[in-house]
């Protein structure tokens, strides 16, 4: 893995040097050969991943072109913002997707199940960033408020905190909600055909009982695993959200960093994208275990 | 050898300047015979030619009230921290003003810059000496860096010589885009502690200028030049207080400002935004008080207008254009007819009208009046290519291709290169446009902005759509850097021995009635070679809070950042 973060990155065209330099809206050959020296990129490539992988080896991550910071420094403060907007995100789906879809599922062709498919199209339709950004317009417009500007830490103003991150994360959530609520449509109305599903109706049980602890319990595998890997690609999949509502988050940065061939950053940043997919995939599996006995016993 | 000044003259010199007062100084008239002590003596032929000190517009507010915190608008985090001298963009310059002060300023109360706006500063009075070789700053005393190290003569030299790239100089700036600026210095001298003479290889009166820009800033010398790139020691009127990477930078007052009773606020906090709608949807909302320099176009300002946002406009040059490059090197356009007929095919007035909508203006390589000092008439700019009838211009743009063998039969195929960001390719969309309607086919190569520099340094295109920014509104300060022979921001290596003679010439001439002339000579041959056609140059609507008082937007997005008069009426 750190193979292909580290080599791709340096496929891009340019690098920090030349960015440097449109900035200053000139290039000179011996001063660029000069700056290349001083942050290390005048090294062959493989000498440049070998000092990486030196360092990563003792917790040293490198240094911030841009910055001349340690890139450490500058990611710690942004994994928190992505990983509390993006559970906020991942909460808000869950709450709204998987009701509905059970929903959806249990009145199967009614009208509540045409609107809510309707709102489901609807969300998959509307590209996160757009709907952030009409909500932004919309908060000027009508009330001529929009939320701080600059991150406020939950230790400092906790109300304060949870509106910044609350509309964000609708406007991310609700996305996701309906991919999952269409995925907990479809695995709820497999299983509602299911003998055992129909035993239960016979047996005389309430509806609550047969729709949520039988059919539900059984449809929601395939909704972890699409839990799972929605939580994973918000990490990383944050960006234009981040951007739109000015939250200083990793994905965001990432996007800065590419644009500035900042190196030592985007490798940290995607090292740690890298770790949590597979950390979540590594939670949804054990949850597999917990959910179905099934898994359990066949292993 | 160096020219000093017998001291009698230096007496009439400097008694014939005028003691005016640099923005509420304390040290107003300062002592002139102290002055005139500390400079050397003395060859007896030496000349005082000229002493000179403007007063600023305005004086202090009687109603001005401390306190606040101004919240700024940002675009994009720093690219070099606070070291304005690496780079070039008002990215860094705005932020970074308010750490900082120059020798002498722009009048912050005057729109329209020029040398009658270049007010004191850190020097407290000036005189040219020996016919405008010599320019002799008299400091101002009592002045502290932020970590309370006095400021002498000796920081001015250090400066200087490291932008200059003296063979001297202490240190080396890793880049430096402003070093032509200084070509003319042939020394520095700091006579005594708060004396210091520019020493120049001939008169050129807009030295001034260059040092009067947000892009000369004074460094201390006791603090290495790598250091500003995470922290800021000035002597500005605010101390750097925090710096969030990519989230804010935040200034606090400067309890030890050598300017009694300012800066009138507590601080300025300047919010790194950078999604352009949430940078004015925040504005609209109250989350900011002022827009970032060039960043209002005229579609902004109407949006916001029509909304009915409590904020005041104010209709700014910007001392930007929109400009066409072509490698003059490379056929077809080492054909100075092509490059005419590509000239004459782009319609200027209709430019403005698609691209900016209307947020731009007509004008060649200086920026147009009222907005800029030296900007042809409007009657000299309908003589030129590109900017007369577009029907005649076209046919005439057709009639020169022909005469150069081009052709229905044979077109002239170019590649037109440019950013891959929307307003360059808008810009550069137009002109294939207007191309294609004179019968060259025109292809867009839009480029990734890191590689957009390389490319046009190496000289690998053929067209391209370009934007330059000007530090000052001065012809020096354009033409030696985009129009002179080796110049590495002259992207079409465009050299003619004429207009560089041209150039000298304009540049060492006293007397401004003999000079406009001659800078309107060198404009108009520089559009009929094509040199760079200038397509049009960019306004700003520069919205701010109804609160925010004594900002005054310059017509130049990069010097009017200091923040030292501005004061908030809440």
């Amino acid at each position: 893995m750190s193979v292909v973060i580290f080599f791709l990155m340096r496929l891009a065209p340019g690098d920090i040097v030349d960015i440097l330099f449109a900035a200053a809206g000139y290039v000179n050959e011996s001063d660029k050969q000069f700056l290349m020296k001083e942050l290390g990129i005048d090294k062959p490539i493989w000498a440049q991943y070998i000092d990486w992988l030196r360092g990563l080896a003792v917790g040293d991550f490198g240094k911030s072109y841009r910055y001349d910071q340690s890139a450490w420094e500058i990611i710690r403060p942004l994994i928190p913002v992505t990983v509390e907007l993006a559970a906020l995100a991942t909460i808000f789906s869950i709450v709204l997707g998987v009701p509905a879809g059970v929903l959806s599922a249990v009145r199967q062709d009614t009208t509540l199940d045409y609107v809510l498919r309707l709102v489901s199209l609807a969300g998959l339709s509307l590209p996160s960033f757009w709907l952030g950004m009409v909500i932004i317009l919309g908060l000027v417009a009508w009330f001529g408020w929009i939320p701080e500007m600059t991150y406020i830490s939950p230790r400092e103003n906790l109300p304060g905190h949870l509106v910044q991150f609350l509309l964000p994360a609708a406007a991310v959530g609700y996305r996701s909600s309906a991919l999952l609520m269409r995925i907990t449509r479809s695995a709820m109305l497999e299983v509602l055909r299911e003998d055992y599903v129909r035993t239960a109706w016979a047996k005389g049980q309430g509806s609550r009982a047969v729709v949520w602890r039988h059919a539900l319990k059984n449809a929601i595998l395939p909704v972890v695993t699409v839990i799972g890997i929605e939580f994973a690609f918000l990490i990383g999949g944050l960006v234009v959200t981040e951007t739109v509502f000015n939250l200083p988050g990793v994905a965001r940065f990432l996007v800065e960093a590419i644009l500035w061939r900042d190196y030592p950053i985007v490798q940290n940043l995607v090292l740690f994208i890298a770790v949590v997919v597979v950390l979540s995939n590594l939670i949804v599996d054990m949850l597999y275990g917990w959910l179905d006995p099934r898994v359990r016993y066949s292993s | 050898m160096r020219v000093r000044l017998p001291v009698a003259l230096l007496c009439v010199a400097v008694a014939a300047v005028a003691a005016g007062p640099a923005l509420g100084q304390a040290q107003k008239g300062a002592d002139s015979d102290k002055a005139m002590k500390s400079v050397p003596a003395k060859p007896a032929a030496a000349k005082a030619t000229a002493g000179s000190v403007n007063a600023p517009s305005a004086a202090p507010h009687p109603n001005g009230k401390k306190g606040g915190v101004l919240l700024a608008m940002h675009r994009e985090d720093l690219a070099q921290g606070f070291s304005i001298h690496e780079t070039a963009t008002i990215a860094t310059v705005w932020p970074g003003m308010p750490c900082f002060n120059n020798l002498v300023m722009f009048d912050p109360f005057k729109q329209v810059e020029s040398l009658d706006s270049v007010v004191p500063e850190l020097a407290e009075r000036w005189s040219w000496q020996d016919n405008y070789r010599n320019l002799v700053l008299f400091l101002r005393k009592g002045v502290k860096w932020h970590d309370g190290t006095p400021f002498t003569a000796k920081d001015v030299k250090y400066t200087f010589d490291m932008v200059r790239q003296a063979p001297d100089a202490q240190t080396r700036l890793r880049i430096n885009p402003r070093k032509d600026w200084y070509a003319n210095v042939e020394s520095i001298e700091a006579a005594d502690p708060h004396t210091v003479i520019f020493h120049l290889k001939r008169p050129q009166p807009s030295l001034l200028m260059m040092l009067a820009s947000g892009y000369s800033p004074v460094y201390p010398a006791h603090v290495p030049v790598n250091d500003f790139r995470g922290k800021c020691v000035g002597t500005g009127p605010y101390k750097l207080k925090e710096w969030k990477k990519g989230e804010y930078i935040e200034f606090a007052r400067n309890p030890d400002y050598w300017v009694p009773g300012r800066p009138y606020l507590d601080g300025i906090r300047y919010l790194i935004i950078k999604e352009r709608g949430t940078r004015f949807a925040a504005l609209q909302a109250g989350r900011l008080d002022i827009s970032f320099p060039g960043e209002a176009t005229k579609p902004i300002a109407d949006q916001l207008k029509s909304s009915g946002a409590k904020l005041n406009f104010t209709l700014i040059g910007t001392n930007v254009n929109d400009n066409l490059i072509m490698n003059i090197k490379k056929p077809p356009f080492d054909n100075v007819k092509v490059r005419r007929a590509i000239s004459l095919a782009v319609d200027r007035r209709a430019y403005a009208k698609a691209v900016h909508q209307g947020g731009a203006v007509a004008g060649a390589s200086m920026q147009p009046k009222p907005y800029g000092f030296w900007g042809l008439l409007e009657k000299d700019l309908g003589r030129l290519p590109g900017y007369g009838k577009p029907e005649d211009n076209k046919a005439q743009a057709r009639k020169i291709l022909a005469e150069a063998g081009y052709g229905p039969g044979k077109p002239l195929q170019v590649e037109m290169g440019t950013r891959a960001i929307a307003l360059y390719v808008d810009f550069a969309s137009f002109v294939i446009n207007e191309l294609k309607q004179v019968g060259v086919e025109a292809t867009l190569k839009q480029v990734e902005t890191a590689q957009w520099h390389p490319l046009v340094t190496r000289r690998e295109y053929q067209m391209g759509a370009n934007l330059t920014g000007l530090g000052i509104d001065d012809p020096d300060g354009n033409f030696y850097e985009n129009y002179a022979c080796g110049s590495p921001r002259n992207y079409t290596d465009y050299c003619d021995e004429q207009v560089m003679k041209m150039i000298e010439t304009q540049s060492q001439e006293l007397d401004l009635k003999k000079r406009r002339p001659l800078v309107a000579q060198i404009q108009n041959k520089l559009e009929e070679d094509a040199a760079r056609p200038i397509m049009g140059w960019r306004t700003d609507y520069f919205p701010m809070a109804p609160h925010v008082k004594n900002l005054v937007p310059h017509h130049n997005i990069y010097n009017y950042g200091r923040m030292q008069e501005v004061w908030l009426d809440k």
